[in-house]
């Protein structure tokens, strides 16, 4: 269990994590899923205290991190890829980090062979690709077989069955009644891994809820029509006044509060011509791009939006 | 390079039995971080280099200091053999803090440039016992390391002293006190050095700082009191860690004089100088440790 209550971090006049609130609960996978720069990072440098937060608490298990006897076996996390020094080899630097909590050997070499990095274990890490660096990062986060798993970004940089590896082991964890908590900007990545997704932008939670919940939001029951008919269709499709339709093109309108079979039906009837006839679903991609429209802070083409406030 | 096929779930089950950790949970102890920072040091291959640079530097420069010293043959009153002979013995020691120097930097400056520490700190999450734990595995390698280097010096001087007429006497107290005097030299100034690159967190910066103090600042202070015959700048001199930690190897360095205003500091005077700027250099990066973000 992971508890945020007003957790903010301002980095001189920039807020970076603005006094948000969260519960992040054992037995499944939370995706924290949110824009470059909305803070995801940082609120993860704050759970486990490499930044102090400047205002609000966040505990784990009810401590704060600093406060637990036994960090490694309480809580594994993986910050970036980077948090190993390139002159050491991955086996060396298991065990120095293993060493402060008097792990032993076998459990190194446990987790060596669970990340599938046998081969490469006796090299120095400077060498490493983005992606064995990240499965040498999952490797030191699971060495203490905590209850508690951050990880920042662990899809970033693998290759595809890598990403299906870390995918079942968050979840096969999470069923083992462990707290899982991964970040992402991939909405398709946590539609396909978390149960409960929590949506950062620019600081602040946007969504907290289940994916279903965030699915069917997106999944509105928008119908994409053509006919040459377009504007006559609209009007007779429009007398319940739930139903919304909106022209596109002369021959395009798209319906919402209709189902399909409906609007045939209704074309039928009046013996207009259906050239298309598309229910439109809407992905889970659509709901997160609705979600954080307004807060995504840096735009492709160079425009700093947050400059303009 | 290529990476073996990923691990199947099974794999991973048998890995992580429901809930019950596999692992013997002994928890984080100050002994675990002492191996933890030991593994550390010595699995980097600077530590190594740096360790052998010492040691060649003072056995090449001692025995080119005996050999030179052997070759003029002479007689020498008794007191002023022991002098020469912990002169020629520590005479690498110049060379050799700054190897010690750099390698003091780099073993928190190194955790800094690759964001290691950020690994180190989230297994010791209250900080301070993993900078306790550095220097202590720090300073303990330096005084190996000072030791082997001093006594080895000397004791492969023996023979190119002799004909010198300089006879060292190992049973003479005053002797082993400036000999051991610089071996705990070397080792403070590591400390030193150690807590100049927790607090500037760079390599590049920690180093030329750390150089720069040991290197630059008496040269310049020296040139300045020669220019300006000054006495506070000579007695400002005094204090900084060369000057002061070297009366830790001059032979039966008692007096402490003021001779004009000018201060001269005695073996122990000199020596807690030293242990006061690594005692500053360690207290403020363990200061800046709690409270900076790493």
């Amino acid at each position: 269990m992971i508890e945020a209550t007003g957790l903010t971090k301002r980095y001189g006049s920039k807020t970076a994590v603005d006094g948000i609130d969260f519960a992040v609960r054992p037995g499944l996978v939370t995706g924290f899923l949110g824009p470059n720069g909305a803070g995801k990072s940082t609120t993860m440098r704050l759970i486990v205290g490499l930044d102090r937060p400047t205002a609000g608490t966040v505990t784990l298990n009810g401590q704060r991190y600093a406060d637990l006897k036994s960090p490694l076996h309480e809580v594994g996390v993986l910050l970036d890829a980077k948090a190993v020094h390139t002159g050491r080899s991955a086996y060396n630097h298991l065990r120095a980090i293993a060493a402060t909590h008097r792990i032993g050997r076998r459990r190194v070499d446990e987790v060596i062979a669970l990340t599938g990095l046998e081969s490469v274990a006796r090299k120095r890490v400077g060498g490493f690709s983005l992606g064995m660096g990240q499965r040498l990062g999952i490797a030191t986060a699971l060495l203490g077989d905590p209850g508690i798993l951050i990880l920042d970004e662990p899809v970033n940089g693998l290759d595809p069955e890598g990403v299906i590896w870390v995918r079942q082991l968050a979840r096969h964890l999470a069923k083992e009644g462990r707290t899982i908590f991964l970040s992402s900007h991939l909405m398709s990545e946590m539609a396909q891994t978390a149960d409960q997704i929590i949506v950062l932008g620019r600081g602040r939670i946007i969504a907290d809820a289940p994916v279903a919940d965030i699915l069917a939001q997106a999944t509105g029951t928008a119908v994409r029509v053509r006919t040459p008919d377009a504007a006559r269709l609209a009007q007779l499709l429009h007398r319940p006044p739930e139903v919304t339709v909106t022209q596109s093109a002369p021959d395009l309108i798209e319906v919402n509060g209709l189902a399909s079979s409906q609007i045939g039906e209704i074309a039928a009837t009046s013996q207009i011509v259906l050239h298309e006839l598309t229910p439109v679903t809407g992905s889970l991609e659509d709901a997160y791009l609705a979600l954080t429209q307004d807060e995504v802070e840096y735009h492709a083409g160079g425009t700093l939006e947050g400059a303009a406030q | 390079m290529t990476i073996p096929a990923a691990p199947t779930p099974t794999r991973i089950a048998s890995a992580h039995q429901s809930g019950r950790p596999k692992v013997r949970v002994v928890g984080l102890s100050f002994g675990g971080i002492l191996v933890s920072e030991l593994i550390k040091l010595w699995t980097l291959r600077s530590t190594v280099w740096c360790c052998a640079i010492v040691l060649a530097l003072a056995f090449g420069i001692g025995l080119l200091a005996a050999g030179f010293a052997g070759s003029q043959p002479g007689t020498i009153p008794g007191a002023a053999q022991q002098s020469q002979a912990v002169t020629v013995a520590t005479i690498g020691v110049i060379f050799g803090q700054l190897v010690l120097s750099v390698l003091g930097v780099l073993v928190i400056s190194g955790e800094y440039g690759t964001g290691m520490i950020r690994s180190t700190l989230a297994a010791v999450p209250k900080r301070i016992p993993a900078l306790l734990g550095k220097a202590i595995v720090l300073a303990v390698t330096s005084l190996a390391l000072g030791l082997v280097t001093i006594y080895g010096t000397a004791l492969l001087q023996l023979p190119f002293l002799s004909n010198a007429g300089i006879h060292t006497n190992f049973a003479d107290p005053k002797l082993n006190l400036a000999l051991l005097g610089g071996v705990a030299y070397l080792a403070l100034i590591a400390l030193m050095s150690f807590g100049i690159g927790a607090i500037i967190r760079n390599s590049a910066g920690g180093i030329a700082t750390a150089l720069g103090l040991l290197l630059v600042l008496p040269t310049v202070l020296q040139i300045f009191a020669a220019v300006t015959r000054a006495t506070w700048v000579q007695n400002v001199a005094e204090f900084l860690p060369t000057n002061a930690g070297g009366h830790l190897f001059t032979y039966a360095s008692t007096a402490s004089t003021s001779v004009a205003g000018v201060i001269s500091l005695n073996a122990t005077e000199g020596g807690l100088v030293l242990v006061a700027w690594a005692a500053v250099a360690i207290v403020v990066a363990a200061l800046l440790l709690r409270r900076r973000d790493a």
